[in-house]
């Protein structure tokens, strides 16, 4: 009796053992250390490096700018996403896969590249001044990159796949008899719209706006390359703390701020998928 | 025929609305592709600095970069460690994901939480973390295992979600059957869990080694002084240089990228992205 019991209990933790172990020494003691670095200075427990981090006027715009790229990129994802998806669900099968595989393919590219393409076309020498330059619209280059217009417009690049893949994993449930029903019964396209589309899709919606809210709170790669050190996000002005002024309790600090708001926003979004992790097992 | 015309007058506003409604999806697919087909194009360029549109077409950037030591180190540090910690991160993470699948005991969310942690956690948090305890331990110069630890713990969540999901689909009784038939757990699960669980595993695998080879949050912390992998490299190029030499290393990452995308659609097909 015992040993059924235990049978499956030992195994369980053998064969997930090296994974744990990795995950364990090289991500989550490493963190967990950090946490208590950020409380300490100089060896005892304190708040100051919260304290500096407050006193600090770069670290307190640099979290208010974080938030404004954050939501900017996340309102622009749900305008940009629902076209897309709505698309991907009602077009023939053969387009359907086609723009499907132009929302996913730039997932899987670099983020270096993806940044580096909206350098070469929001540059002062850039496409798009070019084309305002030559339309005469503007007499000087417009300033696109090194400010939060240039984060945002790369972010939402960036995130929005994700947004598109949330919504349409919520989409492809609906009945279509549904849609044809509210037709049927004389609804115009925009009422269907309105009150069969949007209402249905409502959890694909939230889950994916706490998922690329949470992913634009955290990106690094498209801040540090397109915003640079002069427009720091929270994960570029830790980046700096660390390599440029060697100051690592602040660095730990953000790192806790950065963690904390990434554990609000993931586990929301967890809920809201209705503990998708689950229906796997 | 007056009735046709009134109809089709009240039709209009429906046929420009859907128009709008297609200009909005192609504008947002041009949008979504720009930035990668505009680097792909400019490192075809003839002129000397970064410009779009190229004055010329010409192939002298990629001959360029084949002669750049830094490029053929980077290239190789990062093939290295991407093989490396996708080969550890798919032998750790199939145990786990058969763990997760298949075993019911005490903890079993423990490991769950455990296992997919690095996709919660903040990459430059886990960046940072690594970093200062490599330092704790002075074994921040060692470059190539550091990378290689980094990647692996960042690719695990990859292969268990992946692989995970493939077995969750399987018939259990097939690996009963094997067992029943006096094959012992471990030939039944690598004569049958392993290769019904296949495509899952393809998808995981592919998809760590991409995530591993285009990262620049875990490379960035722990890249040392003679292990620096592409994406640093090429990062640290478009900063410093105006030459479209980052843009011929972006084209040839690009299409290492779709060739795996390519392989991924035809053997697993889109559904290991949409399926959630």
């Amino acid at each position: 009796m015992i040993s059924e019991h235990r049978g499956p209990l030992v195994a369980g933790w053998l064969l997930s053992a090296p994974a744990v172990v990795v995950v364990a020494a090289f991500g989550i003691l490493p963190t967990l250390n950090i946490l208590l670095e950020a409380f300490r200075t100089d060896g005892t427990p304190s708040l100051a490096n919260f304290q500096g981090l407050l006193d600090s006027g770069l670290a307190v715009q640099s979290f208010w700018r974080t938030l404004r790229v954050a939501v900017a990129t996340t309102v622009l994802t749900v305008f940009a996403g629902y076209p897309l998806a709505l698309m991907i669900l009602k077009a023939r099968p053969r387009t359907s896969t086609i723009i499907l595989m132009i929302v996913v393919f730039p997932l899987m590219v670099s983020v270096v590249v993806r940044t580096y393409g909206w350098l070469v076309i929001l540059g002062p020498s850039g496409i798009i001044n070019q084309a305002l330059l030559a339309l005469g619209l503007v007499q000087a280059p417009l300033q696109l990159v090194r400010n939060e217009v240039g984060i945002i417009i790369a972010e939402t690049q960036l995130l929005l796949p994700y947004m598109v893949l949330s919504l349409i994993a919520v989409l492809q449930k609906v009945d279509p008899h549904l849609e044809e029903a509210a037709l049927s019964l004389g609804a115009n396209p925009v009422v269907n719209l309105v009150r069969v589309i949007l209402p249905i899709s409502l959890p694909g919606l939230l889950s994916g706006v706490l998922l690329v809210f949470s992913l634009a709170l955290t990106a690094f790669a498209t801040p540090l390359l397109i915003g640079g050190p002069r427009v720091p996000l929270l994960t570029t002005l830790l980046y700096s703390y660390v390599f440029s002024s060697y100051d690592w309790g602040a660095a730990a600090a953000v790192a806790v701020v950065l963690i904390v708001l990434a554990l609000v926003f993931i586990t929301a979004q967890r809920l809201m998928a209705g503990a998708g992790l689950k229906r796997h097992g | 025929m007056a009735e046709i015309l009134r109809r089709s007058r009240a039709m209009l506003p429906w046929r420009l609305a859907r128009l709008a409604f297609l200009g909005l999806v192609a504008f947002w697919q041009v949008f979504l592709v720009a930035p990668i087909v505009i680097i792909v194009i400019a490192s075809f360029t003839s002129a000397n600095y970064m410009t779009f549109p190229p004055p010329g077409f010409s192939v002298k950037w990629f001959a360029e970069v084949m002669s750049l030591s830094w490029f053929k180190d980077a290239l190789v540090t990062s093939l290295i460690v991407a093989a490396a910690s996708t080969a550890a991160a798919a032998v750790i993470g199939i145990l786990a994901a058969r763990v997760l699948a298949r075993h019911h005991f005490r903890g079993r969310v423990v490991v769950e939480y455990v296992v997919l942690s690095p996709l919660i956690l903040p990459g430059v948090v886990l960046g940072f973390a690594l970093f200062n305890a490599l330092v704790y331990f002075r074994l921040e110069d060692l470059g190539l295992p550091n990378l290689i630890a980094g990647h692996t713990l960042v690719t695990v969540p990859f292969v268990v979600r992946s692989v995970w999901s493939a077995m969750a689909g399987t018939d259990i009784s097939l690996e009963e059957a094997a067992q029943s038939l006096g094959a012992n757990p471990a030939v039944a699960f690598w004569k049958v869990v392993l290769p019904t669980a296949r495509p899952g595993i393809i998808a995981g695998a592919i998809l760590a080694f991409t995530y591993s080879f285009n990262d620049l949050t875990m490379s960035i912390f722990l890249s040392g002084v003679d292990a620096t992998t592409l994406p640093v490299q090429v990062m640290a190029n478009i900063e410093y240089s105006a030459d479209p030499t980052p843009a011929a290393v972006s084209t040839l990452m690009v299409g290492l990228t779709f060739t795996f995308f390519i392989i991924i659609a035809r053997t697993v097909g889109l559904r290991v992205f949409t399926d959630r």
